[in-house]
């Protein structure tokens, strides 16, 4: 499996990562029916999760990201069906709000770039690795980062971004392509 | 390039907005204050100084401590107690009982505060009843006044 050289130099990225949060069951049912100390402490577990994935996918926006996320995730946990299941739940609200963020920011850049400079959609000044994938396209970043950075599969980016298994597999490998271009230049 | 800096730590105020998001109900104020972080706080964290702004309360007692968690015992005006778990910190403050959530949390502005509030009513959670204007708006004054003598505390204690 293709990933940047360089990142596999920083340890096994095809795994889920260790800081991956395993969250109890018991604290989420607990924190549904409004325990403001059992919501703060898995507030305390689920952040630094969300901010990680914001930084990743919506790096010029990440803590606005993040906020929105938090927000989305503690605004919708009371209507959450099976507490077992809040991980997938909230890569999924935050996925989803990060490219959303991610995409807002692209289009004010567009706007200012347009009055300055196009160095950002530019190979040139390239400084490393993250800056490369900070560069592509959010739908073909997303995939990428999900994919060699977070270790999910093909399933469940797909799964995360409600979009078919066929279409992650088209945006990787574009994203694949178009970082090695932008590496290689 | 690399990832942007995050602070690792969220925001107390943030913070305080993301629980009210899963507090249907939850009353929530912001007020700045003018007085330095370190003296809005002195006034937060010394439970002797809760009567004097929260108006229902006659006598707050710490009677368990282990890090930053707390055991409260509050006694209302009508001799009434009731137990509280807390969680204190600089610039975050939340306090449960079995039918009322309580929480503060302060950012530094300068020589200045940002001092927010929460109150909500545990019985509301998790199907809130639909609250009247008229009570939210006496929850919101309320807190704005809580805030208005939290301001007059801290800046009495400012030195």
């Amino acid at each position: 499996m293709w990933c940047p050289s360089s990142w596999k130099g920083r340890g096994n990225l095809w795994k889920v990562p260790g800081n991956f949060p395993v969250v109890d069951p018991d604290k989420v049912a607990a924190a549904q029916q409004g325990d403001a100390l059992a919501l703060d402490e898995l507030l305390d577990e689920l952040a630094p999760y969300v901010r990680r994935l914001c930084a990743r996918i919506a790096p010029a926006a990440a803590d606005d990201a993040a906020q929105e996320a938090l927000l989305a995730v503690f605004r919708g946990l009371p209507s959450l069906r099976a507490p077992a299941a809040i991980m997938t739940w909230v890569r999924s609200v935050t996925v989803r709000t990060a490219i959303r963020l991610a995409r807002q920011h692209e289009v004010e850049a567009a706007a200012e770039e347009t009055l300055t400079d196009s160095r950002a959609s530019s190979p040139e000044g390239l400084v490393d690795i993250d800056d490369a994938v900070a560069r592509l396209p959010v739908s073909q970043r997303v995939v990428l980062v999900l994919r060699t950075r977070e270790g999910l599969s093909e399933q469940e980016i797909a799964t995360a971004l409600g979009i078919p298994v066929g279409t992650v597999k088209s945006r990787l490998s574009r994203a694949r392509a178009a970082f090695r271009k932008a590496w290689d230049s | 390039m690399t990832y942007p800096v995050t602070s690792s730590d969220i925001d107390p105020v943030d913070r305080l907005a993301i629980l009210a998001a899963a507090l249907p109900g939850a009353a929530v104020a912001q007020r700045r204050i003018a007085a330095p972080f370190d003296a809005v706080w002195r006034v937060i964290a010394d439970p002797g100084a809760t009567p004097r702004y929260e108006p229902g309360v006659a006598h707050v007692r710490v009677i368990e401590q282990r890090g930053e968690r707390l055991r409260l015992l509050v006694q209302d005006t009508a001799g009434r107690e009731d137990v509280m778990d807390a969680r204190l910190r600089p610039g975050w403050c939340l306090m449960q009982s079995a039918t009322v959530v309580i929480a503060f949390a302060a950012r530094r502005l300068g020589s200045q505060t940002l001092l927010a509030h929460l109150e909500h009513q545990r019985s509301q959670t998790p199907a809130p009843r639909r609250s009247q204007p008229h009570d939210r708006s006496a929850a919101l004054a309320k807190i704005d006044q809580e805030l208005r003598a939290i301001e007059t505390l801290a800046i009495q204690n400012r030195h």
